[in-house]
C-alpha cells in the first residue's frame, strides 16, 4: 500500500454554542484508499467533513491536500481542490433535471445559453461509464431514492473531485441498494479516487473500509486497519466502553393482565382492513413482541390502542377497563405510555424546548399547571431531574428538541412516557436510526421497566431486536396473529411465519 | 364484443370519458357562452347563452360526481355565469355592444397590462431568487412618482426612466437588506415599504408640487407607430400606435423567459429559490444572487410605475397613491402565471382586458363596469384554490437563508 497522503486533517477544533463539536480531531487519507470515519450520532463526523468541504469555518487546527496547507471559505474552493462530498440529507433541487442538477453552479455554455444539449451528454456518458443507470432528463422527484445518491455522486465527479466523502450513505439505501452502493464506491476506487465514508454501522465499515478512524464526543480515539478489527473491538472504541450487543436479562414473572384485546379490526386512512380479529394478551411484567414485515398492520394496530384510530369492532381493555372508542386522551389518561414510531414527527414537537416536550400530556394537571395557570418554572424542575435520570445529553431544558441527536431525542421521548408511570407501555421501533451505545440504554431500559411490573408491547421490524427483547413473541401477517412463540425459536422460523409460510395454509 | 372494445381503446373517447377532460370543456362552454351574445357572434336572443351555460352546468355535474370535485364546480360556477353575462349582453343596445367591443379594446387591453406585465415579471425575478416582494405596490408608486419628477426636471422622459429606475432600484436595495440580511419577516417589511413609498411621494408631492398637477408640457414616454400600419384598419387600431413601454413590456417577457430557463444565471437563480442550500453546496452565492434579483426586481416593477404616470393615461401627471393596488395585481398576475413569463404575460393580458372592458362597459352599465373591475381577484382566487391547475411557488420562496 502507498503512503502517499492526500488529505490530513491535524488538531481539527470546531465549537458550537455550548457544544465542542470537534476537539482536536487529527486523521489522514491514502491515495485510493476508502477511509471511514465511525462514531456514534453527534460523534462529531458531519462537523469534521463540513469544515474540509468549505461550508464551516473552524476555531483550530491544519487541513493539508497533498502536502500543502489549505483553508477554505466557501464550498467553491474546496471544489476547485478536488473535494466532493455527498451530504447527508441530499443536496438536490427536487423539481429540476438530473442534468440540471449535475451541473449546477458550473454548467456548459453556448454563448449566453446554457448549453443544456452538452449537460445531458456529459450526464449519459459518466451514467454509462459507471453504470450508474440514471436518466439525465429524469426529474430528481420522480426518482428513486438510491438514484438521487448516484446523482450526488456524479455532481462530485463532473467537477473533478478526486477526494469524494459520503456523509451517512447507506443510512436511507434498501440493502440491495446499499450493496449496489458498495460496488460503485469499489469502482471509483480503481479509478484511483479517495473515499472518505461516514457511518456508524459497524458491518458496513468493515466490510468496506481499508483503514477506519473512530471518533467519540468530538476527538480521535483510533486509526486502525480493518482488517484485524472486530465488530466488538470497534464498537468498544466507538462508545468508550464494552457494549453488550445482546441484551442480559433475567427470564420474566409475569403476573396479571394489563392489556387485553378482543377480536380487534381496525381500517387504515383509505378505508382499508388492516387488522382482522387479533387477540392477545399482555400481563405485568413481561414483554411481548410483535414481529412482521412493515405494513401487515402494526401501524393500525399500535394507533387503535393509543386512541389514534378508530376501531371498527372488537374490544380493548386496560387493567380490566374498557377502553375500546377511547380518544387519545382517555387511552393516555387510562395508564398507555406510547413511544412512536416516528419520534420526529410523531413523538416530538421539534421546534418545542425539551421541557415543554416532556410537559406535552401533563400541561394541565399540577405540577405543571394549577387552575389554568401554567407554571414553566416547575417544567424546566420537572424537566431537569429528568434528562439526569435518563442521561438525556446535548442540551438543558430550554434546547430546542430537533436539535438534539437521535439517540437522545428518543430517550427524551421514553423519559416522558415513562415518566407518567404507564402500566402499559407500547415502544414502536424504539431504536430505528440509533447508534450501538442508545440501542442498547434503551433495550436496557425497557428490560427495567418490566421489571419494575409494567406491561410492555414492544413492536419492531428488527427481528434480532424482537428475538433479544421479547419474553413472549407473537407474529403478525397480513392483520392477523399467525404465530405465538415463548421459548426458543429461531430467527429462521419466525422469518417465514413472517411471510406467512406456515399459518396460511391452513387459514 | 370486438367493436365495444375498439371504442374503448379509441383515445378520443377515453379522452372524453376522462372527467378532467369534461370539467375543462364545461368551462370552456361556460366562458363561450357569455361570448354569444357579444360581437362577432352577437346573439340577440338570450337562448343560446343559456342553453350553453347550462350544457356547461350539466358537464360539471357530471364531473363533480365522477370524483373531480373542484374542477367540476368551476365549471357550474362558468356556466352560471355566463348565463347571467350572456343575458346581459342581450340586454343592451346593438350600438353600445359594437362600441365596447372593437379594436380600440385590444390597444387598450395591451395599455392596462403594461404595468402589470412589469410588475409581474419583477416579482418573479424576487420569488424565482427566494425573496417574496409584497412591496411590488410601493415601489411601483415610487417610480411613478419619481419618474415624473425625472421628466419634468431633467426634460426628458429619459431622465425620467432613469430616475425612476435609479429610485426603484434603491428601495428595493433597502428592502432587500432586510429581507435578507437581517432576515426580517418578508410580508411586514414589504408591507412597511408600501406605507413608506405612500408617505414619501405624498410628502414630495406637496413638497415639491404644492398637490397641483405637475405642469403641463413635461416630456412623455412616446408612442412607437409601426410604418405602414394606420389608418382605421383592424391592426392598425389594435397595434399600431402602442407606447414603447408596451412594446418594452413584451420584450422584457421573451427576455424573462429566456434569462431564467436557458441561461446559467437562471438556472442558479432558480436553484437559490428552491434549495438555497443545494445552491450554496456547489459554490453558488446564495445572497449575491438574491441581492442582485430583488434589485432588479424594484427597478423592473419602478418602470411599471413610471408608465402610469408619464404612458398614454398619467399624461405626465400624479395623483395621490396613483398605483392603486396595481403592484398587488401584478403579483396576482405572477401567481396565476404559475411563476412563468408567458403565464404572467397571459394572466396580465386578461386582467388588463378586464380592465379596458370595465371602462368602456361604463358607458352603460356602471354595476356591470364594477364588478369587471373586480374580475383579476376572483381569478386569482379560483387559481390559488386549484380549479385550473395548481399553481405552485418556489420551495424556499420567502425563507430567509443562514449560511453557518
Ligand atoms: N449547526 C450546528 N449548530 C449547533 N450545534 C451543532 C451544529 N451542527 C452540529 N452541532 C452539534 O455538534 C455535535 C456534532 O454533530 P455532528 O457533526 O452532526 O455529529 P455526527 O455527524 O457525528 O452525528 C452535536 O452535538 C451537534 O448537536
Ligand atoms: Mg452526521
Amino acid at each position: 500500500m502507498s503512503d502517499d497522503l492526500v488529505l490530513e486533517m491535524r488538531n481539527i477544533r470546531k465549537e458550537f454554542p455550548g457544544v465542542v463539536a470537534n476537539d482536536g480531531v487529527s486523521f489522514d487519507v491514502r491515495r485510493g484508499e476508502v477511509h471511514a470515519l465511525l462514531g456514534e450520532n453527534g460523534a462529531g463526523k458531519s462537523t469534521l467533513m463540513n469544515i474540509l468541504y468549505g461550508l464551516y469555518r473552524p476555531d483550530g487546527g491544519e487541513i493539508r491536500l497533498a502536502g500543502k496547507s489549505v483553508s477554505f471559505s466557501s464550498a467553491r474552493e474546496a471544489i476547485q481542490s478536488g473535494i466532493g462530498m455527498v451530504h447527508q440529507h441530499f443536496m438536490l433541487v427536487p423539481v429540476m433535471t438530473v442534468a440540471e442538477n449535475v451541473v449546477l453552479g458550473s454548467e456548459p455554455r453556448s454563448g449566453v445559453l446554457l448549453d443544456e444539449r452538452v449537460a445531458e451528454k456529459r450526464v449519459a456518458d459518466m451514467a454509462k461509464t459507471f453504470r450508474f443507470a440514471v436518466d439525465p432528463g429524469a426529474r430528481i422527484e420522480d426518482i428513486t431514492v438510491g438514484q438521487q445518491q448516484r446523482v450526488e455522486i456524479m455532481k462530485a465527479l463532473y467537477r473533478n473531485a478526486d477526494i469524494l466523502i459520503l456523509d451517512e450513505p447507506t443510512a436511507v439505501l434498501t440493502p440491495q441498494e446499499a450493496s449496489d452502493l458498495f460496488e460503485i464506491l469499489r469502482t471509483l476506487q480503481r479509478e484511483g479516487l479517495s473515499i472518505i465514508f461516514i457511518s456508524h454501522k459497524l458491518n458496513e465499515v468493515l466490510e468496506i473500509a481499508d483503514r477506519i478512524t473512530v471518533l467519540r464526543r468530538g476527538k480521535t480515539i483510533e486509526t486502525v486497519p480493518s482488517e484485524g478489527a472486530t465488530e466488538a473491538s470497534l464498537a468498544r472504541a466507538m462508545v468508550g466502553r464494552e457494549v453488550l450487543l445482546r441484551v442480559d436479562k433475567e427470564p420474566a414473572q409475569p403476573t396479571d393482565v394489563l392489556l387485553e384485546v378482543r377480536d380487534l379490526h381496525v381500517r387504515d386512512d383509505r378505508g382499508i382492513e388492516k387488522v382482522r380479529g387479533v387477540s392477545f394478551d399482555v400481563r405485568a411484567g413481561e414483554i411481548v413482541g410483535i414481529a412482521g414485515v412493515d405494513g401487515n398492520g402494526q401501524t393500525e394496530l399500535i394507533d387503535a390502542l393509543a386512541g389514534l384510530q378508530k376501531i371498527e369492532s372488537g374490544t380493548v381493555e386496560i387493567a380490566g377497563h374498557a377502553l375500546t372508542h377511547a380518544s387519545a386522551r382517555a387511552a393516555l389518561d387510562a395508564g398507555i405510555g406510547h413511544i412512536p414510531e416516528d419520534r420526529q414527527r410523531r413523538g416530538l414537537v421539534l421546534e418545542f424546548s425539551i421541557a415543554e416536550n416532556i410537559a406535552l400530556h401533563d400541561y394541565a394537571k399540577p405540577p405543571d399547571a394549577k387552575w389554568g395557570w401554567l407554571f414553566p418554572k416547575r417544567m424546566v424542575q420537572r424537566a431537569r431531574t429528568l434528562i439526569r435520570e435518563f442521561d438525556v445529553r446535548g442540551g438543558g431544558p430550554f434546547t430546542r428538541a430537533g436539535g438534539l441527536s437521535g439517540g437522545n431525542q428518543q430517550k427524551l421521548v421514553a423519559a416522558r412516557e415513562i415518566a407518567r408511570d404507564p402500566s402499559v407501555l407500547i415502544a414502536a421501533q424504539p431504536t430505528r436510526g440509533l447508534d450501538v451505545g442508545a440501542i442498547e440504554y434503551l433495550h436496557r431500559r425497557l428490560v427495567a421497566e418490566r421489571d419494575e411490573g409494567r406491561a410492555i408491547l414492544l413492536v419492531s421490524l428488527e427481528l434480532e431486536e424482537i428475538l433479544s427483547l421479547s419474553d413472549r413473541i407473537l407474529v403478525i401477517y397480513e392483520g392477523r396473529i399467525v404465530g405465538e412463540h415463548t421459548g426458543d425459536i429461531t430467527e429462521e422460523e419466525i422469518g417465514l411465519e413472517m411471510l406467512g409460510g406456515r399459518e396460511t395454509a391452513a387459514a | 364484443m370486438s367493436t365495444w372494445a375498439a371504442r374503448l381503446d379509441n383515445p378520443l373517447s377515453a379522452r372524453l370519458r376522462d372527467p378532467a377532460a369534461t370539467g375543462a370543456l364545461g368551462i370552456f362552454l361556460g366562458a363561450f357562452a357569455a361570448f354569444l351574445a357579444i360581437p362577432p357572434i352577437e346573439a340577440r336572443t338570450v337562448t343560446w347563452p343559456i342553453v350553453v351555460g347550462i350544457v356547461a352546468v350539466a358537464l360539471g355535474i357530471w364531473t363533480v360526481s365522477r370524483g373531480r370535485r373542484r374542477l367540476g364546480w368551476g365549471a357550474v360556477a362558468a356556466g352560471v355565469l355566463g348565463i347571467a353575462l350572456g343575458m346581459l349582453a342581450t340586454r343592451s343596445s346593438t350600438e353600445n355592444l359594437g362600441s365596447a367591443f372593437d379594436a380600440t379594446l385590444v390597444a387598450q387591453t395591451f395599455s392596462f397590462a403594461t404595468p402589470l406585465v412589469f410588475g409581474s415579471i419583477a416579482g418573479m425575478f424576487s420569488e424565482r431568487s427566494g425573496v417574496v416582494n409584497i412591496g411590488l405596490e410601493g415601489m411601483m408608486l415610487m417610480g411613478a412618482f419619481w419618474g415624473v419628477y425625472g421628466a419634468d426636471k431633467g426634460g426628458s422622459w429619459v431622465v425620467g426612466l432613469l430616475v425612476a429606475a435609479g429610485v426603484g432600484g434603491l428601495v428595493a436595495l433597502v428592502y432587500a437588506f432586510f429581507a435578507i440580511h437581517l432576515r426580517s419577516d418578508q410580508i411586514v417589511g414589504g408591507t412597511g415599504v408600501n406605507f413608506l413609498a405612500v408617505g414619501i411621494t405624498g410628502y414630495f408631492f406637496v413638497e415639491l408640487y404644492h398637490n397641483n398637477p405637475v405642469p403641463n408640457g413635461v416630456s412623455l414616454l412616446p408612442n412607437v407607430r409601426i410604418p405602414g400600419l394606420s389608418g382605421t384598419g383592424f391592426f392598425a387600431q389594435a397595434i399600431g400606435d402602442l407606447n414603447i413601454l408596451t412594446w418594452a413590456s413584451f420584450a422584457l417577457v421573451i427576455l424573462a423567459y429566456v434569462v431564467l430557463f436557458k441561461t446559467p444565471i437562471g438556472l442558479r437563480i432558480r436553484a437559490c429559490g428552491e434549495h438555497p442550500r443545494a445552491a450554496d453546496t456547489v459554490g453558488i452565492n446564495v445572497y449575491a444572487i438574491r441581492y442582485g434579483c430583488v434589485v432588479l426586481s424594484g427597478i423592473l416593477v419602478a418602470l411599471g410605475g413610471i408608465y402610469l404616470s408619464e404612458g398614454p393615461q398619467g399624461n405626465g401627471s400624479f395623483i395621490f397613491n396613483m398605483t392603486n393596488g396595481r403592484g398587488f395585481i401584478a403579483l396576482a398576475a405572477m401567481i396565476f402565471g404559475n411563476w412563468r413569463p408567458a403565464g404572467a404575460f397571459g394572466a396580465a393580458l386578461l386582467f388588463g382586458f378586464s380592465s379596458a372592458l370595465a371602462l368602456k362597459l361604463q358607458v352603460y352599465s356602471s354595476s356591470a363596469a364594477t364588478l369587471f373591475q373586480i374580475l383579476p381577484y376572483v381569478l386569482t382566487l379560483i387559481a390559488v384554490a386549484g380549479v385550473i391547475g395548481r399553481t405552485v411557488a418556489p420551495a424556499a420562496d420567502g425563507k430567509p437563508y443562514v449560511r453557518q
